[in-house]
């Protein structure tokens, strides 16, 4: 019995030898894609030819204007200026997929030398300990801290000497209306307050002709988050304690606060029913349709979208109220939460070292500088986050631009905690049930704060202690 | 003392030989089993190596913040297991729920596509004037990608203007605003749309297993006087069993496992209703960093196939004895 409990276990071992020593062979194989190799006297790379991969989103509006703008022009100019380098452009098409790159690439050590990350998922990639904590040095390389909008660094680390992110672009949320039907309506000047958002959004709601004050998306993954954060902060809440220690999302404002939202439906019938199954592209669908009053944290992204639209000559944006429903002024302890700390930063895995290290630094340097800021600009509308790119350029001197500028100087930094990307997930969990329950006839009071209570205790889970 | 020593190796000698030539044939007829070696190599890889790193994962608390240092991930024994079948889930449905949504949904489209899959497959395996297009148009849903098939259908089932909605609300069977992709009916909706893709597999199979039944045995019958109904439940369906078999096996597996459908027409979060475990397990391991739990969660998936795998091979093997 010994002997056949010994030849078992004999068994097991060397399966599991077998399998470790494969997946070791297998990371062999994959090796890493730096590919350092050659020699190429006079270049810049230092006599060896680096090839960085670049790992960005998808601009879905265009894609073909983003491979074009990199393929075409930024990295011949970037190559040409720096012999030996060289740049492999590869892109992510959904948030899942970027964070299933990261996660392995992280992982296994592996992947691509420069990501470009969402600003709120910088908490989640510092928690990791997977990219590179950014020296002075660093910054030098990359033309300084100062040549950046101050308050898009503050979600770049938790504090300034422990940055991972070098912003990218930035993308201030405001709110999009349809001047149109605000004239149909006798609306003069956008709401301040969301009590007059609501009472605006009534007299444009017109539900025999399909027509509403507003649209919400309760089924879309990131924007119940968004919303839901910035009507806390407005009431002085907050989705996690100061310490980052405990999760508040079961807090009277927050409740509160995704209370309102939904009441936009269930009290006010400023939205259509049909909104409860909607994405954030739904939302904007319904919008460029001429079919909505207005639509809230939506960025100048959405730009080139509403100018080929059948509002093209109609819409314009304005910063969106700050004043919670039912009051006449801030509360005191509310934060006149108008956007997010929005847009997108990059980070170096810490897996890139020593001559491709320097060489990201020198890229980001090259995409942050204000010519390559301004092709970001033209083609996506994107807004630069170097200031001296806003100095003498008209077209980022428009009204519009002006305004989102303005709403980038108020937005508010959300906590700093690895915990956050889970949150958002489990947020928008909560957000979806509550449609789910509205459009099944089965919601009713108490049940926000109840789910709620159970996100909050999933997020609790989360937190680092 | 010599005399026994040469009596023995004479002796000896033309049975040694005989052994040896039966060494060099049985080594010469040896199956070559170092050749397996390439893909016992690839096996252990793709399969077993993966398979032990989420077996150990499954026992550790491996989140954003070790996953960059994963071999060092906290062990926290059976507790991700007793997670997935204790713990609420506030994101979708529980891991239980989800197994018991799995189950249901894989049962009811396989028991969906069977008789469509069958009907399909006798309606063309006569030669009829354009038979060769009936077949390949049949193959259309099967062919098409799952991704294609899960927008459409997401775009058919949108409440108030979608065409499954208007339809159903001019032919006053249900309300125009009926919602397909929230609620109850979420599980419906996704069971219509892999139904409808997934048929033509039973109809190719069960016409691959019509070829192989002898018209012999339907002319004996014809000459019986059994009528064309008899001659399906007395012929057909006895001689496809082992075919209809391995068919109603394999689609169950892959009803369960079915991610891409419920991913594409639902996003996350979906509806608890239509939160199927391998989108739960996607959700849990990618999107809240729960690699610990979301390994687990597999293991258990991994448990409930081979249940009907089991049942299946067992049953093969008892029809190899007879």
């Amino acid at each position: 019995m010994n002997k056949k409990k010994a030849l078992a276990k004999r068994g097991l071992v060397s399966v599991i030898g077998i399998s470790l020593s494969s997946t070791m062979l297998l990371a062999g194989c994959g090796g890493s894609q730096a590919s350092s190799s050659g020699s190429n006297g006079g270049s810049s790379s230092g006599g060896k030819d680096i090839t960085l991969t670049l790992y960005e989103g998808k601009y879905t509006s265009n894609p073909q204007a983003q491979e074009d703008l990199f393929n075409n022009t930024l990295i011949p100019e970037f190559e040409k200026e720096n012999p030996g380098f060289h740049i492999k452009f590869t892109i992510w098409g959904t948030a899942s997929e970027e964070n299933s790159t990261i996660q392995t690439s992280l992982a296994t050590k592996q992947g691509p030398d420069i990501f470009e990350l969402g600003t709120t998922f910088i908490p989640t990639a510092f928690s990791t300990n997977g990219f590179h904590v950014l020296s002075q040095q660093d910054w030098d390389a990359i033309g300084g801290q100062k040549k950046f909008f101050p308050g898009q660094l503050t979600m770049s680390g938790p504090s300034p000497d422990k940055y991972i992110g070098v912003p990218e672009y930035m993308q201030p949320f405001a709110m999009v209306y349809n001047k149109k039907l605000f004239a149909a309506a006798g609306i003069t000047t956008p709401p301040t307050s969301w009590t007059e958002f609501v009472d605006d959004a009534k007299k444009m709601t017109n539900s025999s002709k399909d027509q509403w004050g507003t649209v919400f998306d309760p089924s879309d993954s990131f924007d119940p988050w968004k919303i839901g954060w910035g009507f806390t902060k407005q009431m002085g809440g907050d989705f996690l304690s100061k310490d980052l220690k405990s999760a508040t999302l079961d807090s009277q404002e927050s409740v509160n606060g995704l209370q309102f939202w939904f009441d936009w439906l269930t009290k006010y019938h400023i939205v259509s029913p049909n909104d409860l199954t909607y994405k954030s592209v739904d939302a904007d669908k319904a919008f460029l349709n001429g079919h909505i009053g207005m639509l809230i944290m939506r960025s100048s992204t959405m730009m080139p979208a509403l100018n080929k639209s059948a509002v093209k000559d109609d819409y314009a944006f304005a910063p969106m109220p700050t004043i919670p429903n039912g009051m006449k002024s801030m509360p005191t302890v509310g934060v006149p939460t108008q956007t997010i700390v929005s847009g997108q930063d990059f980070a170096i895995p810490n897996y890139v070292t020593g001559d491709r290290y320097q060489a990201a630094l020198k890229f980001l340097k090259f995409l942050t500088d204000v010519k390559q800021q301004q092709e970001f600009f033209q083609t996506y509308g994107y807004l630069p986050v170097n200031l001296d790119t806003y100095q003498n350029d008209p077209s980022l001197n428009t009204d519009v631009i002006k305004a989102f500028v303005d709403a980038e100087k108020n937005a508010t930094a959300i906590p700093f905690s690895g915990a956050w990307g889970n949150l958002e997930v489990v947020y928008g969990g909560v957000a979806s049930k509550v449609a789910n329950e509205i459009a099944t006839n089965s919601y009713k009071d108490g049940d926000i704060a109840t789910l709620l209570k159970a996100a909050n205790t999933q997020v609790q889970s989360s937190l680092q202690q | 003392m010599q005399e026994t020593q040469v009596e023995q190796i004479s002796s000896a000698t033309p049975n040694s030989h005989l052994k040896m030539g039966l060494l060099r044939i049985s080594k010469r007829n040896r199956p070559p089993y170092w050749m397996m070696f390439p893909a016992l190599l690839l096996l252990i890889i793709i399969v077993v190596a993966p398979f032990f790193v989420g077996f150990y994962t499954s026992f550790t608390k491996l989140d954003q913040y070790t996953i960059a240092n994963w071999t060092h991930a906290p062990f926290v024994g059976w507790k991700n297991y007793i997670n997935a079948f204790t713990q609420g889930n506030a994101l979708g449905a529980s891991a239980l729920q989800s197994v018991v949504v799995s189950i249901e949904f894989s049962v009811l489209t396989t028991i969906g596509i069977t008789p469509i899959g069958i009907i399909a497959a006798l309606l063309v395996n006569k030669p009829f004037r354009g038979q060769r297009w009936v077949r390949a148009m049949f193959l259309i849903p099967y062919v098409m990608p799952v991704f294609v098939n899960a927008i459409t259908w997401r775009l058919l089932f949108m409440n108030g203007w979608g065409l499954i909605d208007r339809v159903l609300s001019a032919l006053h069977l249900a309300s125009k605003n009926t919602f397909w992709l929230i609620g109850p009916h979420s599980f419906w909706a996704m069971v219509i749309a892999d139904i409808w893709s997934s048929w033509p597999f039973v109809y190719l199979m069960v016409l691959a297993g019509l070829q192989g039944i002898s018209d012999d045995l339907y002319e004996s019958a014809n000459m019986d006087g059994a009528s064309p109904f008899r001659s399906f439940f007395s012929i057909t369906l006895p001689c496809l069993r082992p075919v209809l078999g391995l068919a109603l096996l394999l689609s169950t597996l892959n009803h369960f496992n079915n991610f891409t459908l419920p991913f594409i027409m639902f996003g996350t979060p979906p509806a608890p209703q239509a939160d199927v475990l391998p989108l739960n397990v996607y959700v849990t391991s990618f999107q809240t960093f729960n690699f610990g739990l979301g390994s687990a969660m597999s293991l258990i998936t991994l448990v409930l196939m081979m249940i009907p795998a089991f049942f299946y091979i067992r049953k093969l093997r008892l029809g190899e004895e007879s």
